[in-house]
């Protein structure tokens, strides 16, 4: 009879020698521990950022004398009170908060029809072109992209060329709210898909034959349908960009040319312009607490199952 | 019989569905050639096929899912091809049910009336009385995810038929649930369908269903019609070699045929000449052309003796290869070496004497002409 052991591959040895490795190194009653060790990262990171957010509050609570340009040694809510109570923050919050909100919007509703028309479409060649379309901004960094944007839509920049050949005079189409919101939807836009299309794929397309054939025309069948169960999609795809957009530097930045700070813009003047670390922290701290409340009230309202993080639906 | 032309276009205002000539094409490939039935009003019709022979594809042109390349389907004698699907009035239960997950059971069948804006009290009664049909009174709050495989079944089946369509169309739904709630559903079926008296089109590719519910078959292959018939002629006089193969289980015979005189055939295989066969009511045989004599597992006896097979006219000397034990009844594989070593499937149902032969021992298998059936090979489907 031949010896077994040497009947075995060679392959098979070598990882019942590894596996032997193994088992002495981390033996079987530790392997309770394993998920707990890959957690591990993302605590460490989250805790950090943490620590990170302690320093800030620390700051956020000491006055800058603008005489010594040092900071006060002892704690108080100067700063908050100076960022409610000034005009020039107000106008830069509800900017802002009005810009991710109408951004949110236009978003969503510009990107389900491309998304649906995407997961849907028959044609396997505009399935691939869409797919291109979309995924070509993310290679343009965002910045390189707000450029883009002042060489069109500058006062010799090609729209207004355009509009000059038809004898229209030069409009002014940057530094204005409507450029940063139109900026911002056309950063955003991708994301949205991205985030909406596996929504719509799991979404079997015999549900919308079934409404079709129950006497739904396609207006109803999206609207007690599609609507109905891209919910998660929806509430995630709007988080994502809302929260984006309400604390994004860039586009306001390029776009809006100085005159159309949002929050993130204000908080970097703070720091890096007029160097009062205390009250940008304290700005940072409020766009945190006020992003955060967002998303608790976008939770509160659609529950967190709309995210499909609680597993009834199949 | 001969129609008088008004006879026959009225016959086909009868028929709650008609279908001419129609085809349909994806590329190069046709997933439905040139089918044509009627349905007549408050029949059960079953399309029997296997599976990809274009059952689908043929209920969705129906339903209005897509246009035929060719060809025109009548419903209630009017032309629907311009006519999109949510306004043709058909019931349709999908191969996957397709339930709406966000809705209860209620919500799923009242669905179809609020998309026909009936008011608030006659929506609540008849799905009422809907849920009560398929007996799940009680059930409408339930959660679709919360409902077994066969009460998603009936929920289905309401919503399809809660708007009281002129037809309904089902698409295998049967097909995922285990035998025992299968057989429940059929029977189930077939008395809704009775109650209603809904005109309804059934695709299956199980043959014992298409036996059990219909009125009449149709059975495809390949996208095209092979027969349609009721239930009892699709079994007992089937058109072609595939209907024969594809309905019961069926042993076939390879050989010419040597003489053909009206109804009945002599073929001959292996060096012996079996005549007084029937034709299968198939395309026309004629005498030296490749023939498939076809004969049903359960119309073959097998015997030990000779004596218990006198009553037969054909009989042949073969071995037990298999014998499976089914309970109601045996099935043996039968080596016959006497037409050149044929397997034969053979049931033997033996009720009084539980004979049961064993692997290796030489039995006898007989059967009678007129229950052959002789299909030319040249015009065989496949
Ligand atoms: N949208 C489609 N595009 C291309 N081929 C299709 C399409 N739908 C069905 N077919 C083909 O048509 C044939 C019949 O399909 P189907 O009607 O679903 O068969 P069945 O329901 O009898 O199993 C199959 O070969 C299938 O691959
Ligand atoms: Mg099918």
């Amino acid at each position: 009879m031949r010896n077994s052991r040497v009947a075995y591959p060679l392959t098979w040895r070598v990882m019942d020698m590894l596996e032997n490795v193994c088992a002495r190194i981390w033996p079987a009653s530790l392997h309770r521990l394993l998920p707990y060790l890959m957690l591990l990262p993302a605590v460490v990171l989250v805790g950090l950022l943490v620590l990170g957010l302690f320093q800030i509050g620390d700051a956020s609570l000491r006055v800058l004398d603008t005489s010594t340009f040092l900071f006060s040694e002892d704690y108080s809510l100067e700063n908050y009170r100076q960022a409610i109570t000034s005009g020039f923050f107000a106008v830069v919050a509800s900017r802002s908060l009005m810009g991710s909100v109408i951004v949110t919007v236009i978003t969503l509703l510009f990107a389900l029809p491309y998304a649906y028309l995407m997961v849907r479409t028959q044609s396997s060649g505009l399935r691939k072109f869409l797919l291109v379309a979309l995924f070509l901004p993310f290679f343009i960094g965002q910045v390189v992209r707000a450029y883009g944007w002042l060489i069109i839509l500058g006062n010799q920049g090609m729209v207004n060329e355009a509009l000059g050949l038809v004898g229209v005079p030069p409009v002014r189409l940057l530094y204005n709210y409507p450029a940063v919101l139109f900026g911002l939807i056309q950063y955003m836009l991708p994301f949205a898909v991205l985030m909406l299309a596996p929504a719509l794929t799991a979404i079997p397309e015999e549900l919308e034959s079934a409404a079709g054939s129950l006497g739904a025309n396609w207006v109803r069948t999206f609207r007690h349908i599609v609507l109905p169960l891209a919910r998660p999609g929806l509430v995630g795809a709007g988080l994502v960009v809302m929260t984006l957009s309400l604390t994004d530097f860039a586009i306001p930045a390029i776009l809006g040319g100085g005159s159309q700070d949002f929050i993130a813009n204000a908080i970097y003047d703070q720091f890096f312009r007029t160097s009062n670390q205390g009250l940008g922290a304290a700005l940072s701290l409020m766009l945190v607490a006020v992003g955060s409340i967002m998303v608790g009230v976008v939770f509160a309202v659609f529950g967190a199952g709309t995210l499909a993080m609680t597993g009834g639906r199949k | 019989m001969n129609l008088s032309n008004g006879a026959r276009e009225s016959a086909a205002a009868q028929a709650a569905v008609s279908v001419k000539n129609v085809s349909m094409r994806y590329d190069d490939f046709y997933a439905v050639r040139d089918a044509s039935f009627d349905v007549p009003k408050g029949k059960f019709l079953t399309i029997l096929g296997p599976s990809g022979s274009g059952k689908t594809t043929l209920l969705r042109l129906i339903a209005g899912f897509g246009k035929p390349t060719s060809g025109e389907i009548f419903i209630g004698g009017q032309p629907v091809s311009a006519v999109p699907p949510h306004k043709r009035v058909i019931g349709m239960v999908f191969q996957k049910l397709a339930l709406f997950p966000h809705m209860t059971a209620a919500q799923n069948v009242a669905f179809p009336l609020k998309m026909r804006r009936h008011d608030a009290r006659t929506i609540a009664d008849q799905v009422e009385r809907y849920l009560e049909l398929v007996k799940l009174g009680g059930f409408g709050s339930r959660r679709i995810h919360e409902m077994s495989g066969g009460q998603q079944q009936r929920v289905a089946i309401a919503r399809a038929l809660v708007f009281e369509p002129d037809l309904l169309l089902l698409d295998e739904p049967l097909a995922a649930l285990d035998v025992k709630l299968r057989e429940e559903m059929q029977l189930e079926f077939r008395r809704i369908q009775k109650e209603l008296g809904v005109t309804t089109i059934n695709v299956t590719h199980d043959q014992r269903e298409a036996m059990v519910v219909s009125d009449e078959v149709i059975v495809m292959n390949d996208g095209l019609i092979q027969q349609r018939a009721n239930p009892v002629t699709a079994y007992r006089t089937p058109q072609n070699a595939f209907v024969a193969n594809f309905i019961g289980v069926t042993n076939f015979l390879e050989g010419p045929a040597t003489s053909v005189s009206g109804n009945e055939v002599a073929f001959r295989c292996a060096g012996h000449e079996l005549s007084g066969i029937s034709v299968g009511s198939g395309p026309e045989i004629k005498a030296g052309m490749s023939c498939s004599g076809a004969i049903r597992a359960e119309q073959i006896r097998v015997a030990a003796a000779p004596e218990k097979l006198a009553d037969l006219t054909f009989r042949f000397t073969g071995e037990i290869i298999d014998a499976i034990f089914e309970g109601e009844r045996m099935v043996y594989e039968v080596n016959v070496a006497e037409l050149g070593g044929v397997s034969f499937r053979v049931f033997d149902h033996d009720p009084i004497g539980h004979t049961q032969f064993l692997p290796g021992e030489r039995v006898l298998v007989g059967w009678n002409p007129k229950d052959m059936h002789v299909f030319g090979n040249n015009h065989s489907p496949n």
